[in-house]
């Protein structure tokens, strides 16, 4: 997939970049809690009520707030204290944040692979063959993508998930199912109509990047080779034409990745994933007691900012080594 | 292909574009499950009141006539009425439009103003700690969800210090500068400012990292170039050689990647006008898809795809004007 001279490239510029271990180390940070979720968190994210005696949120561990309480028919102050049960305390609804970050973590990632990856297979065999055949295919085929890149991401996306509606597909936990973790959620909630809508936003780029990599390929020697062997065009594209594109290809998947789990959480803050345990979804709920417990909406974002800095390290790595002439649209 | 017939191809193009906006918007609400009569017509309406409201919105009609009625009705301006408030669809829309484009004007002064100095900077101390800083504060930049951002300046501007509102635009700026002129009173502008300070900011983070990237990565690359050293040893002064000779070459590719991304600008609108309550075509948009007003989102779409076309264009134009060597093809 990857010529050998680049593998060695690759792994010399690892070596150097300090920042391309940051982002793995980040990535693989995310990716441990996100999938021992069910054995790390403390709480069932879904279970709601962990209030105190007097129906508070908790704050994080070595965080008070003052609030007021009623007692005896009067409004009287009272200092919330947290407590070791919830470390980073419970928010509005009374969940706990430290389980309800490392589910959030789950949805993103699900999101940011599988979304990217059904993008990968829309757009690839369409900038492929576009590029391959070039003429009148291309340019019918490319003025589809012009249409779908007249729309900003987001506010596509938005309209195509008030088409589809919220839908979600759960996938049995297979920690839970195993029997690792208990009084854990059976289910993960893969938000299916984001997947596929953010899929449909960054087709397109796919398909740009693997056309101008078909273009150039199909005047190579080899695919001129063999065409006079008499290898079909079907033949020439997979075996030729569809191996040699992938390195741009591999560079753009892993920023989308980024841009993706951006989109799936500003989707999500809008209120259109179907799920609650989403990062995105949280900031929004935090979002109206920002002036008393700010850490609610706080502290799922660091969990973004984190997981899509070290993807987009690692993009840059990738970039930098394999240096393709890419453009991708960012989310955000 | 002399500069002028580019132009108009890109237009011609740009026209083809537009139709396959419409036609895709059109098919949006098509593909949509659910009757847009059962959101007009009264819920205790019997099967006549619904008949004569299928009627009147044109759905008792075959498809490809309803997509020439709303085609035809679209170069008249017509969008339709909105199912919620019944008042054409355009003006409830157009009414909002100059709040999105401040948001967004603001936004993009906010990121030309910090971002060229901010990548100069970085490109010409190389490995230097205000390099570290410049190309730390992109990487966080590219990498922050607006809305997020925008909640925390909310939370340490507006809650923590106390200054600058949280929301809402209780005064255009067009209103604000008539106050201005004719009234003398300056209160007008201040309240703009006020209310435009952090949306813009937030808005416009995301594009000084990116810029902040792009002109740093391009300084480098052009300073590595031989007719830099050739104009060096002319004795043409650094500063005359890095702003006017580099800074020029850069800003060709800059532009490029920036018309790229201006969906990201207005897409990063839409999200930006949730978090601080302003009233422009994002909120609009958001709010309609939650209560299905097929005539408001369907227009909106269409204003933004257009309005993105013709940017696009615009940007084609310019770089066209700016780089000689571009072949027009």
């Amino acid at each position: 997939m990857i010529p050998e001279r680049l593998k060695a490239s690759l792994k010399r510029e690892f070596h150097q970049s300090l920042l391309a271990k940051v982002g793995l180390g980040l990535l693989i940070l995310i990716l441990f809690l996100a999938l021992f979720a069910p054995i790390l968190a403390t709480h069932d994210p879904t279970t709601s009520r962990y209030w105190d005696d007097q129906g508070n949120s908790y704050p994080p561990l070595g965080i008070t707030y003052d609030t007021e309480i009623a007692q005896e028919g009067e409004r009287v102050e009272y200092t919330v204290e947290p407590t070791t049960e919830h470390l980073l305390g419970t928010n509005n609804v009374g969940e706990d944040i430290y389980s309800k970050f490392l589910y959030g973590a789950r949805t993103s990632l699900l999101v940011g692979f599988f979304g990217t990856g059904l993008a990968v297979l829309m757009g690839v065999p369409f900038g492929l063959i576009a590029g391959y055949y070039g003429g009148r295919v291309d340019d019918s085929m490319m003025r589809v993508a012009d249409i779908m890149l007249a729309f900003p991401s987001l506010v596509l996306a938005v309209a195509l998930i008030g088409v589809l509606g919220a839908a979600t597909i759960p996938i049995p936990d297979p920690i839970v199912m195993a029997g690792f973790a208990e009084d854990m959620p059976e289910y993960m909630i893969l938000p299916g109509s984001v997947t596929i809508v953010v899929a449909l936003v960054t087709w397109v780029w796919f398909a740009r990047v693997a056309r101008g990599e078909a273009m150039a390929i199909r005047s190579e020697e080899y695919v001129k080779a063999a065409r006079s062997m008499g290898a079909s065009n079907r033949r020439i594209l997979v075996t030729h034409v569809l191996p040699n594109s992938l390195t741009p290809v591999i560079v753009l998947a892993t920023i989308q990745v980024a841009a993706i789990i951006l989109l799936e959480s500003s989707l999500s803050y809008l209120g259109f994933s179907g799920t609650t345990l989403s990062w995105g979804y949280e900031i929004q709920q935090g979002q109206a007691y920002l002036s008393t417990q700010w850490w609610i909406a706080t502290i799922p974002g660091i969990g973004i900012v984190l997981a899509v800095i070290g993807i987009n390290l690692l993009g840059d790595w990738l970039r930098d080594s394999l240096d393709p002439n890419i453009e991708g649209e960012h989310g955000g | 292909m002399s500069q002028y017939q580019f132009i108009l191809r890109r237009l011609l193009q740009g026209i083809l574009v537009i139709w396959g906006v419409v036609t895709l918007v059109f098919l949006l609400r098509y593909m949509t499950p659910g009757n847009p009569v059962d959101f007009v017509a009264p819920l205790d309406a019997g099967q006549e009141t619904r008949d004569q409201v299928a009627a009147d919105l044109g759905l008792d009609q075959p498809v490809y006539v309803q997509y020439f009625d709303y085609l035809f009705g679209l170069i008249q301006g017509d969008m339709g009425y909105s199912f919620i408030r019944s008042q054409p669809a355009s003006s409830i829309i157009f009414a909002r439009l100059p709040a999105t484009i401040e948001l967004a004007l603001a936004a993009t002064i906010v990121a030309i103003i910090f971002s060229i100095p901010l990548g100069v900077i970085s490109a010409t101390r190389r490995h230097e700690p205000a390099d570290y800083a410049a190309t730390s504060f992109s990487l966080v930049g590219i990498s922050t969800p607006n809305f997020w951002l925008g909640i925390m300046l909310i939370l340490l501007v507006s809650v923590g210090l106390g200054i600058l509102p949280t929301s809402r635009r209780p005064i255009g700026f067009v209103p604000a500068m008539e106050m201005f002129i004719f009234q003398l009173e300056i209160q007008g502008i201040r309240t703009w400012i006020a209310h435009m300070i952090l949306p813009a900011v937030t808005l416009g983070t995301y594009f000084t990292a990116m810029i902040v990237r792009l002109t740093r990565s391009g300084m480098l690359d052009e300073l590595g170039k031989s007719y830099v050293l050739a104009t060096r040893a002319k004795g043409v002064p650094e500063t005359l050689v890095r702003y006017k000779h580099v800074l020029r070459n850069t800003m060709i590719p800059i532009i490029t990647v920036l018309g790229l991304q201006l969906g990201t600008l207005i897409g990063g609108a839409v999200i930006t006008e949730f978090v601080f309550n302003w009233p422009g075509l994002g909120t609009l948009i958001i709010n309609a898809i939650d209560v299905r007003d097929w005539p408001i989102i369907q227009g909106s779409l269409i204003v933004i795809g257009v309005g993105f076309v013709i940017i696009n264009i615009a940007v084609d134009a310019l770089y066209a004007k700016l780089n000689p060597k571009v072949s027009y093809e």
